[in-house]
């Protein structure tokens, strides 16, 4: 059995090659290290605990189906599963949009999703809270375009529409925002 | 593309929006420069960074058996039986029947590794033998055809081997399986063998991983093998190794 638990990129490419072999220890182990932040950005991105876990389980199915393409030459592991999962809950949010669209059109009123229970809110607000601690040494402009980008799967273009500012513009508030929060993250492990 | 285009571009690639041609303009700049790598670098520690401050929150502990269980289903329907049992909400009243193909599949393996490992000029009557075994074993168990070929090396390759098909029935919720042993002297490495119909579909089995020589696959479905009547086996290179007919056993 491989034993496999680092974040070197020669590791991650054992660790997928693992799980594309169906090896449970390796679905373990990669759950283990990133189930939590799907799940988070789930809460954050789909806003109930349901829709979370749903996301978590989609993610890892999907990883599995093109766990053979994933190559450390592109990016690392984490990046790979984060966008992966991002794009599986902007997904879930389109399709949101559309059954209610769908569902006004023919005069239907949309089942609501089932009220979250008092510690769900609580989880979501402590979230919240500290997504705007993590966001607050963002200037508004770069917090805004990284949300918009990041969160909404917007393209640059797309967020230069919604702002109304060059698409150049855009990109450097989104690249000094990741080098602000990566720059962050780096004084905080160092305090 | 010169760095500052690709620098310029490298967020949107970073998140996954940046448009095909682009990006792959963006990814053969970065596979030949070191400087842009380590600037995606920093960008993607940004991510990372993003990802744990703003949404990292463990998740209930019963939804890591949920995910590992519906992961298990999905390696099943995909052809291999899992190594340790995983628990499932869903696939409770099947479960004892697929335990029960699982021991007729682990059974069929041990024998077919040892019959494929004897002594190969007795290969014909050996496979009539195990085909014959098999059939009565599989017979108690319902399902359609059994099918077996022999796996003929390609010119230039010493693979030899044996592809086993059992049709199940899926009106009557049986699976069908097909398994392949295969053998080349001295060799370790992996080969991919590949179910073909007369009309051209293809179905690929998992990897078979070769040790000191020797390697099978199975696949385990729900889906119809009766189209299918030959077998390819390819190195990872694609090149053909050994090929087989079909035929009823």
């Amino acid at each position: 059995m491989t034993i496999v638990r680092t974040d070197e990129p020669g590791s991650d490419l054992a660790l997928m090659a693992d799980f594309a072999a169906r090896r449970e220890h390796a679905a373990g182990v990669l759950y283990d290290r990133f189930a939590s932040r799907i799940y988070g950005l789930g809460v954050v991105m789909l806003g109930n605990h349901q829709a979370a876990q749903d996301l978590v389980q989609d993610t890892f199915v999907k990883l599995w189906r093109s766990a053979n393409r994933y190559d450390p030459q592109r990016g690392r592991l984490e990046t790979w599963v984060l966008l992966t999962a991002r794009s599986l809950a902007i997904d879930a949010l389109r399709r949101r949009v559309l059954e209610s669209r769908s569902l006004q059109l023919v005069g239907v009123q949309r089942e609501e999703d089932p009220e979250p229970l008092p510690d769900e809110q609580a989880a979501v607000v402590d979230l919240s809270a500290r997504a705007r601690r993590a966001m607050g040494v963002l200037s508004p402009e770069q917090r805004s375009a990284l949300e918009l980008a990041y969160f909404g799967g917007r393209t640059t273009a797309e967020v230069a529409a919604l702002e109304g500012i060059p698409q150049g513009t855009v990109k450097t508030r989104i690249r000094s925002a990741l080098l602000r929060l990566r720059a962050e993250m780096a004084k905080e492990s160092g305090r | 593309m010169t760095c500052d285009e690709v620098r310029d571009l490298l967020p949107e690639h970073l998140l996954g929006t940046l448009e095909g041609p682009e990006d792959l303009e963006v990814r053969r700049h970065l596979r030949g420069c070191a400087a842009c790598r380590d600037e995606r670098m920093k960008l993607e520690e940004g991510v990372s960074a993003l990802s744990r401050a703003v949404h990292d929150q463990e998740p209930p502990s019963e939804l890591r058996g949920r995910v590992l269980a519906t992961l298990g289903e999905e390696w099943e329907e995909t052809g291999r039986v899992p190594t340790t049992s995983v628990p499932s909400r869903e696939a409770g009243r099947e479960r004892w029947r697929w335990r029960a193909f699982a021991v007729a599949a682990a059974l069929i393996l041990v024998v077919g590794s040892i019959a494929f490992g004897f002594d190969q000029r007795h290969r014909a009557s050996l496979a009539t033998t195990d085909a014959r075994s098999y059939r009565n074993l599989l017979v108690a168990l319902g399902g359609k055809d059994f099918r077996i070929g022999e796996l003929r090396p390609a010119e230039g390759s010493t693979m030899r081997g044996q592809v086993l098909i059992y049709d199940g029935d899926p009106s009557g919720d049986w699976s069908s399986w097909a398994i392949v042993f295969a053998k080349v002297p001295g060799y370790t490495g992996s080969a991919t063998a590949t179910l073909l119909s007369p009309v051209g579909e293809s179905r690929a089995l998992p990897a078979i991983e070769f040790e000191e020589g020797d390697g099978k696959t199975w696949l385990v479905t729900y889906a119809d093998l009766t189209r299918f009547d030959s077998l390819a086996v390819t190195s990872p290179t694609g090149q053909v190794l050994a090929t087989a007919a079909i035929e009823h056993a």
